[in-house]
C-alpha cells in the first residue's frame, strides 16, 4: 500500500507518512562507542519489534546493548498475504523459528497474535484468519492480542478490531493497539472508546505509536502509552526525552518497532543513553525502557522474569542437556572487525 | 490408546499437585476439541518443573517399549505426551488428521512433545514424513527431540533417512552416543559418508569428535589406510586408540595388520581395557 511509489530514495516505513520529512534521525548517528558507557549494566525490554524482518547482526548488537527480552507483534510483512496458509506459517514462525533464533542470542522472545489492520480489509481472508487465531492465542509465550487497530479506519478494520477485542477478553490477554499514522488523533480516540465499549480494562490495553498530541488522553483514560522511536515518521528520541520530562514514567514505555523499513533495533538503548545524558533519574529510565512493558504484558501470565533476569550475561554457547543449541556448531559471536572469516 | 500404560499415568500423577492431576483427568474425560486444546494450553495449568526420574522408573513407563525414556523432561512435556495418548485412534483417518493438525499449528515446545510421542502413537509408519522433517529442523530442541534418546528413528527410519539423522547429529555437534541404536544400525553407506565428512573437515582445519570413527569401524576400505597412518602418528592418545579399534575390528587383513606395529594398543583391546565406550559411552 505504498502511496509514494515514485519516491525511490527512501523505503517508506511500516508507518508510512503522507508527507515524509527530511528530519534527521539523530539517534541513528550515535555510535556504540559514544554511548556504551552510559548504559553499562542496564537491562532493556523491547515490547515491539519485528525480528522476522531483521538480521542476526541486529540480534548480536541488541544482546550486546543489554536487550534481554522482546515482544514481536504479528504484523503486515510489507506485502499483502494471499491465503490462509501464509498466515498460519507466519504465526507458527513467531512461536517457532523466530523464538528459537532469538534464543540463540540469549534474548527471550515473546509475541502477540492478531490480524493487522491493513489485512483486515481483505474480508474473505480475514474471516479465515479469525477462525485459526484462537489456536495461536492460547500458545505459550503469547503475551497479548496484537498489533490490532486502525490503518485507513474502514468499516472492515473496525469489524475485525472489535472481534479481536472480544478474543482478548475471552483469552484474558492484554491488547496491543496499533494507532494509524494518518488521522492519528481521531484514530487513537476511536480505538480507545471502542475498547472501553467492549468492556476492556484499560490497564490491559497498550496504545502504541503515541506522540505529543495523543499521550495525554491515553494516560488520562488509564491506558498504557507506548512510544515508537522510529526515524522519519515517528518519535525522535530527543522528543521522547521531553515527553518523559513532562509526563513522568508512569504507564509510559518505549519501543523500536524496528521492521523492514529504515528503523533502528537499538532505539531503546540509545534513548536510554540520551535520557541518562539529560539527567533523567535511573529509576525513571528503567521504568520506560524495561519495567513498565513487563508489568503491562505480564498480565498475560506468560512472562516469568526469571527467564531473562540473570545477573550474568546469557552465554549463547551454553549447552542444554549437554547439547549446544546452535545449528552446526555456529559461533554466536564473531569478530566483525576481522578480515578473516574462519 | 494402545501405548497408554497405568505405569505411565501413575508416574505422571506422582509428579503433579492435586490441582494439576484434577485438570489432567478432567481434560481426558472431555471432548476431542477440549483434549486437543489442553495439549496446547498445558503450560497455563501445569508447572514446568523438571520431573524427577530415577532408576526405579527407567524403562518401565511403557512395557512394550523399554527404551522409551523421559529423563531431562519437564512436567509439561510429559503431560502433553500423556494427553496425546488419549486421542481415540479409531477411525484411523480422523486420528491422523487430529495429530497432523497439532503438528501444523505447533510451537517450539509442542513440536518437541509431538516428536517425543512418535514412538508411542498409533500407526507408527504414518509419521515417517513428519519424523524425517524434524531431522531437517534447524531448531536445536526440535532436532534433539527426534534424534536423541528417541526410539522412533531406530525402529522405523529406512537406511538413507537413518544415515542423514546420524550425519546431521555429527554436523550439529551433538553427541551421537545419545542416538538410540547408533551401534546396532551401523552400515556401509554411513561409514563412507562419515569418512568423507572427516576428510572435508580436516581439509578445512576443523575437527570431528573422535567417537565418529566407531561408525566407520567394520566397514573399512583400503583407501582409508593413509588416514589411519596419520592417526597412529598423532600426538593425541584418543586418535591412536580410535585408529587401533578401527584396525582391530576391520575385516580387511591389510588394515588389520596395521595394528601389529602397536602391540600395546592391541593388548588393551584384547584385555577389554579399550573399546569405543572408553572414547564415548554408548548405551545399549
Amino acid at each position: 500500500m505504498c502511496q509514494n511509489s515514485n519516491n525511490q530514495t527512501k523505503n517508506p516505513s511500516h508507518f508510512e507518512s503522507t508527507d515524509p520529512t527530511d528530519e534527521s534521525p539523530t539517534h541513528r548517528d550515535l555510535l556504540w562507542e559514544d554511548y556504551r558507557n552510559l548504559i553499562k549494566d542496564m537491562r532493556f525490554f523491547d515490547p515491539h519489534i519485528h525480528m522476522v524482518s531483521r538480521t542476526t547482526d541486529d540480534y548480536q548488537m541488541m544482546a550486546k546493548a543489554g536487550i534481554v527480552a522482546i515482544i514481536e507483534p504479528a504484523f503486515w510483512v510489507g506485502q499483502p498475504r494471499t491465503g490462509l496458509a501464509s498466515f498460519k506459517d507466519y504465526y507458527s514462525s513467531l512461536v517457532g523459528w523466530e523464538r528459537f533464533r532469538s534464543s540463540q542470542f540469549g534474548i527471550k522472545h515473546y509475541c502477540t497474535m492478531g490480524l493487522n489492520s491493513r489485512e483486515a480489509n481483505n474480508e474473505r481472508l480475514a474471516e479465515e484468519v479469525m477462525e485459526i487465531l484462537p489456536l495461536f492465542a492460547y500458545k505459550e509465550g503469547v503475551v497479548g492480542i496484537g498489533e490490532i487497530g486502525f490503518d485507513d479506519q474502514t468499516a472492515l478494520e473496525e469489524k475485525y478490531y472489535r472481534l479481536q477485542l472480544d478474543l482478548a477478553k475471552k483469552t484474558n490477554l492484554p491488547v496491543q493497539i496499533h494507532t494509524p499514522h494518518r488521522d492519528k488523533k481521531r484514530g487513537t480516540e476511536r480505538s480507545m472508546s471502542i475498547a472501553l465499549e467492549h468492556g476492556l480494562d484499560p490497564s490491559f490495553v497498550v496504545v502504541d505509536h503515541n506522540n505529543e498530541e495523543t499521550v495525554k488522553s491515553v494516560l488520562d483514560q488509564g491506558f498504557w502509552a507506548a512510544f515508537t522511536i522510529y526515524p522519519f515518521t515517528k518519535m525522535g528520541n530527543e522528543r521522547m526525552v521531553a515527553v518523559v520530562e513532562k509526563y513522568g514514567p508512569e504507564r509510559i514505555m518505549i519501543n523500536s518497532s524496528a521492521d523492514w523499513g529504515i528503523s533502528d533495533p537499538l532505539a531503546i538503548p540509545k534513548t536510554a543513553a540520551l535520557m541518562k545524558q539529560r539527567g533523567i533519574p535511573i529509576d525513571v529510565i528503567r521504568k520506560v525502557t524495561y519495567q513498565n512493558a513487563i508489568d503491562a504484558f505480564a498480565k498475560s501470565g506468560q512472562i516469568d522474569v526469571a527467564d531473562f533476569e540473570t545477573e550474568s550475561k546469557p552465554d549463547p554457547s551454553a549447552k542444554f542437556h549437554g547439547n549446544s543449541i546452535l545449528r552446526g556448531g555456529q559461533q554466536p559471536v564473531m569478530n566483525k572487525n576481522s578480515l578473516l572469516i574462519e | 490408546m494402545a501405548n497408554l500404560s497405568t505405569n505411565f499415568s501413575q508416574f505422571l500423577f506422582e509428579q503433579c499437585t492435586n490441582k494439576e492431576r484434577e485438570w489432567l483427568e478432567e481434560k481426558v474425560k472431555s471432548n476431542l476439541l477440549d483434549l486437543m486444546t489442553a495439549f496446547v494450553a498445558a503450560p497455563r495449568f501445569l508447572s514446568k518443573k523438571n520431573i524427577s526420574y530415577d532408576s526405579r522408573s527407567r524403562g518401565s513407563l511403557i512395557s512394550q517399549l523399554t527404551s522409551f525414556e523421559v529423563n531431562g523432561w519437564n512436567l509439561v512435556r510429559l503431560a502433553r505426551v500423556w494427553l496425546l495418548l488419549h486421542l481415540p485412534s479409531e477411525p484411523k483417518e480422523q486420528y491422523i488428521k487430529n495429530i497432523e493438525t497439532l503438528f501444523d499449528t505447533a510451537e517450539l515446545n509442542e513440536l518437541v512433545a509431538l516428536y517425543s510421542a512418535l514412538p508411542l502413537l498409533s500407526y507408527p509408519t504414518e509419521w515417517l514424513p513428519r519424523a524425517t522433517d524434524a531431522v531437517r529442523s534447524n531448531m536445536g530442541f526440535v532436532f534433539d527431540s527426534i534424534a536423541l534418546q528417541n526410539p522412533y528413528p531406530e525402529l522405523y527410519f529406512p537406511e538413507p533417512a537413518w544415515n542423514q539423522l546420524v550425519l546431521k547429529t555429527i554436523f550439529n555437534g551433538k553427541p551421537i552416543h545419545r542416538i538410540y541404536g547408533i551401534n546396532r544400525r551401523r552400515n556401509e553407506d554411513l561409514s563412507i559418508a562419515v569418512f568423507d565428512f572427516i576428510g572435508e573437515r580436516s581439509a578445512a582445519g576443523r575437527e570431528v569428535p573422535i567417537s565418529v570413527w566407531m561408525l566407520i569401524s567394520g566397514f573399512t576400505m583400503e583407501s582409508m589406510i593413509p588416514k589411519l597412518f596419520v592417526m597412529f602418528s598423532s600426538e593425541v592418545q584418543t586418535e591412536k586408540e580410535a585408529a587401533a579399534l578401527v584396525c582391530y575390528e576391520s575385516k580387511d587383513p591389510k588394515i588389520r595388520s596395521l595394528l601389529t606395529k602397536y602391540p600395546d594398543l592391541e593388548l588393551s583391546i584384547q584385555n577389554g581395557d579399550l573399546d569405543w565406550s572408553k572414547l564415548e559411552p554408548i548405551p545399549e
